[in-house]
Parts: structure tokens; C-alpha cells; sequence
């Protein structure tokens, strides 16, 4: 039981990774995030990156269920 | 004030985005909170208690990451792999060629600087989560501490897969989140985030005050360091607002039959124009002896002795003269960096600009980096001086090294707050109402 909450923690943990790394970075750099530069309002994400916000999110979702469970199987071992 | 504020929740589509950024803080603390499997969190919150005076490697990191760090949750690395992965690109602007080129390239160069950003920070989020799980593990991370050795109970080579795996995992989700927020929320994610999880600190701070005071139970502890907290976020707002206008004449250009130009505007230069970088660079330099000392077999060796003598504690005289000097520097070299004379100069001669009294191009240039040079001097100073507040906070309340108004912490939120205030308030006026900030 605990190894297979495991092993599906680290199987979704890189899926979550992968995911996130496959975004179109909207971050912009260090001084976009302490003042100075402009903000460049481009609204509206493409069908493709909206669809990958879902996937993103149900995955994180489960990657966040899995550790609760995880953790609960843990202490009660 | 209270009724902009009214009015920010009235207008709809301004509404929604406070609510995703409110959401996603809320997500933000959640995740600071459950500790990742593997961990026992008895012993972890124990020894955090154990050991809440003595603060020591890791105390930035840890205010970094609103005290998630210690408690080995799943967000325990915090932004911090991001923010070392944003300063070390940055850096490398300046060396490598093919960087600097990138960033000339405008916008598509800078989604692709972003892109690297990302790719470091995940590297350095494992790098960061093998250094801090293996350190839980063999019982260093809290040093005094009677069931450090308990915190991780199987110490295989599978489970500690498996949490480094995971904190590398909540890294990546908090990068996602931060870059949520700066697309659908208000303000910059990251420093949103980062002001989130300082912010989380505060109370406990204070009432750690509280508790240790002697005058009137502690209360008037309590209230002179809320009344030196609130006096210096008017000063940090006081310098952070305060800039230099250099007039610009723009000639009236005939373009056909219409007439262009013939505006006068103004350059604001700001006195602080580096903001809060500085002192960022500055306390993560610091931090690499600590944590080469950490990484190093021999603790006893003549280096490492020294190292932890001068430059761990923080109200050690080398440890805050090095830390005042490469402030002050680090502003020099960030304004240098970020606001290029010649650039500016040049444009302005392209649209046909001047300063009254200075002749265009080269004497231009040259004016606008002499004024920046003496602005950026009080500029600097006083980002140290401010950067030392905890140290002598140190002193004067007996208070541990993550004083709630300390230097690195008020300049991040009074930056970030203002910078954020300012963004509603643009967003504000799209729509005729007046503002917050008169």
C-alpha cells in the first residue's frame, strides 16, 4: 500500500514537473518582479495552453491527494 | 482610501482578479503547511520549537519561505530556487554573449531568458532538496535539538527519493502558481508569493516580543516595535517614491499637414532605482560560505572555523561590513545594468528630444550617468543602513535574526505592496475612478 502511494507520488510529482515546465513562462525576470518594466497586458491564452492549465491542475490536484494520503498512511503504519 | 478599496471590489473584472490572487495565497499557505511524507512532523515541530532562538544557516531561506523550510512541508523550498535561478541569469547576462544578445532581442529573447529561468530553478530545487533532506537526515538541520535524529524515521535510499522528488515537485507548483498570478491575478506572482510568505512570519514575531518583554508584561515592547515598524515603512515609502525629474523638450515635428511633438515630459530617475535587488544578491552571496562550510567533512579545518565565526552570525562586525559594502555595490551594479545612459540618450535624439541646456547624444549621455551616479549613492546607503535594522534590533530587544521589521523583509514588502497598490490603481483609473495614492 505505502509502496504504491510511493512510487504513484513519484510517477505524478515528475508528471507535475514536466507540466508545468511545458507552460509558456509568463514570469518575466528578476526586475519585472521588484518594480520597473512595463506590463504587457496580453490577454487571452491559446486553446492549447488553456488545455494544459486543466491537465495541470488535475494532476496537481492528485499529486496533492496522494500526499495527504501518503502522510495519513504513514503516521497510522 | 477605504472606499477605493470598496470600489476595487465593485469593478468586476478587477474583483475576479483579486479573488485569484487571495485563492492562490491561500493555496500558497496550505501547501506551507503539510509536511512531506516520510517526515515525522511530531519531532520536526518539537525541534523547531527547540530551537526557535538559535537561528542560523538557514534563517534567509527559511523567511523566505515563511518558516516552511524547518518544517520540511512540501513547499519547503519556497521561491527561493527561483530566485537564485533569476539572479544567476541575470548575472550571466553581463558574461555571456549569447545571453546578452537574447535580452536585446526584446520580447521573444525574454520569454526565451524566462524559459532558462525555469529550467534552472528546477535544477536547483533538486540540488536544494538533496542538500535539505540530507541534512534532516543526519540530524544537522536542527543541531541542538534531542530527537534530531528522529525527524526522518527510514532514512532508504527509496524514501528519500521519493521527498526530494516531492519538494522538487512543490517548487515547480509554486513556480505554476507565481506565474498564475501575474497572468490572471494583479501584481508580479513571485514577489507576491515571496511577500506572502514574510508577511506569514509577522505575527509570530511580534508575539514572540511579546512574550520575551519585561515592561508591563510585555506590551511595551510589543507597542515601541510596532511604532518603529510603522516609522520605518513610511521612510522606506518616503525614499522608494522619492525620484529626480530630468525635464525632456521634444521638438514639433511637421509631418505632412500635422504638427507632432512639441511636448515637454520628464525622466524619472528614482533614488532608489535598484529596489530591493541589491540587498537579495547581497544575503544569497552571504549565504554561500554557510553553506559550503555545511557541505564540507572536515568542520574543524582553520577556513571553516572561520567562516562560521564571522560570517554565519549575523551581528559579527565582518559579517555586517561585508554585507553593507556588497549592498552598496550590488546597487551601483544593478542600476549600471538595468538603466543604460547611451540607450536612452540615443533614443531620445532619435524622437527628436532634449534636456534644456545639454546638447544631444554624447554630452546627453554623459549628463544622465553623472546625475544617476550621485542619485544612486544616498540611494545605496540607505538601502544598507536599512538592510542593518535587525542587527540592531538584535541588540536592543534581545530579538532573534528574523525580526519582523527587518531590513531585507520591510524593503520586499513595502516594494512589493507599492508596486502592487500602484497596479490596481492603473487598472482603476482605465475606468475613471480615483485612485488610492494621491
Amino acid at each position: 500500500m505505502i509502496l504504491g502511494f510511493s512510487i504513484a507520488l513519484i510517477i505524478f510529482s515528475l508528471l507535475a514537473m514536466l507540466l508545468v515546465l511545458m507552460h509558456k513562462g509568463k514570469g518575466g525576470g528578476l526586475s519585472d518582479m521588484f518594480g520597473g518594466g512595463m506590463q504587457s497586458s496580453v490577454g487571452g491564452s491559446s486553446v492549447a495552453e488553456r488545455n494544459l492549465d486543466r491537465i495541470t491542475v488535475v494532476i496537481g490536484l492528485i499529486w496533492f491527494a496522494i500526499i495527504v494520503i501518503l502522510g495519513l498512511l504513514l503516521k497510522f503504519e | 482610501m477605504l472606499t477605493a478599496f470598496a470600489r476595487a471590489f465593485k469593478t468586476p473584472d478587477l474583483r475576479k482578479k483579486l479573488l485569484f490572487t487571495l485563492g492562490i495565497m491561500v493555496l500558497f499557505r496550505l501547501g506551507a503547511h503539510i509536511p512531506v511524507p516520510g517526515v515525522d512532523f511530531e519531532a520536526v515541530m518539537f525541534c523547531v520549537d527547540e530551537t526557535k532562538s538559535s537561528t542560523g544557516l538557514f534563517a534567509l531561506v527559511n523567511l523566505f519561505s515563511g518558516g516552511a523550510l524547518l518544517q520540511l512541508t512540501i513547499f519547503a523550498l519556497g521561491i527561493m530556487p527561483y530566485i537564485t535561478a533569476s539572479i544567476i541569469l541575470q548575472l550571466l547576462t553581463v558574461v555571456i554573449p549569447r545571453l546578452e544578445a537574447l535580452k536585446k532581442e526584446g520580447q521573444a529573447g525574454q520569454a526565451k531568458i524566462t524559459q532558462y529561468t525555469r529550467y534552472l530553478t528546477i535544477a536547483l530545487g533538486v540540488l536544494q532538496a538533496t542538500g535539505l533532506v540530507a541534512t534532516a537526515r543526519n540530524g544537522s538541520l536542527f543541531q541542538s535539538c534531542r530527537r534530531a535524529n528522529e525527524i526522518v524515521p527510514d532514512g532508504s535510499l527509496f524514501r528519500i527519493t521519493m521527498m526530494v522528488i516531492t519538494m522538487t515537485a512543490g517548487t515547480a507548483v509554486i513556480m505554476w502558481l507565481g506565474e498564475l498570478v501575474t497572468d490572471r491575478g494583479i501584481g508580479n506572482g513571485m514577489s507576491i508569493l515571496m511577500f506572502v510568505s514574510i508577511a506569514a512570519g509577522f505575527p509570530g514575531a511580534l508575539w514572540a516580543i511579546k512574550q520575551q518583554g519585561e515592561i508591563a508584561g510585555g506590551w511595551g515592547e510589543f507597542i515601541a516595535v510596532c511604532a518603529i515598524g510603522l516609522a520605518m515603512v513610511g521612510l522606506v515609502v518616503f525614499v522608494e517614491q522619492a525620484q529626480r525629474r530630468i525635464p525632456v523638450q521634444y521638438a514639433k515635428r511637421m509631418i505632412g499637414r500635422r504638427s507632432y511633438g512639441g511636448t515637454s515630459t520628464y525622466i524619472p530617475l528614482k533614488v532608489n532605482q535598484a529596489g530591493v535587488i541589491p540587498v537579495i544578491f547581497a544575503s544569497s552571496l552571504l549565504y554561500i560560505p554557510a553553506l559550503l562550510v555545511q557541505f564540507t567533512e572536515d568542520k574543524t579545518s582553520g577556513w571553516a572555523l572561520w567562516i562560521q565565526e564571522h560570517l554565519v552570525a549575523g551581528d559579527d562586525p565582518i559579517y555586517i561590513s561585508s554585507y553593507f559594502l556588497l549592498i552598496v555595490f550590488f546597487a551601483f551594479f544593478y542600476v549600471a545594468i538595468t538603466f543604460d545612459a547611451e540607450e536612452v540618450a540615443d533614443n531620445m535624439k532619435k524622437y527628436g528630444g532634449f534636456i534644456p541646456g545639454i546638447r544631444a547624444g554624447r554630452p546627453t549621455a554623459e549628463y544622465l550617468a553623472y546625475v544617476l551616479n550621485r542619485i544612486t549613492w544616498p540611494g545605496s546607503l540607505y538601502l544598507g543602513l536599512i538592510a542593518l535594522v535587525p542587527t540592531v534590533a538584535l541588540v536592543l530587544f534581545n530579538a532573534d535574526q528574523n525580526f519582523p521589521f527587518g531590513g531585507t523583509s520591510i524593503l520586499i514588502i513595502v516594494g512589493v505592496g507599492l508596486e502592487t497598490v500602484k497596479q490596481i490603481e492603473s487598472q482603476l483609473q482605465q475606468r475613471n475612478y480615483e485612485g488610492f495614492l494621491r
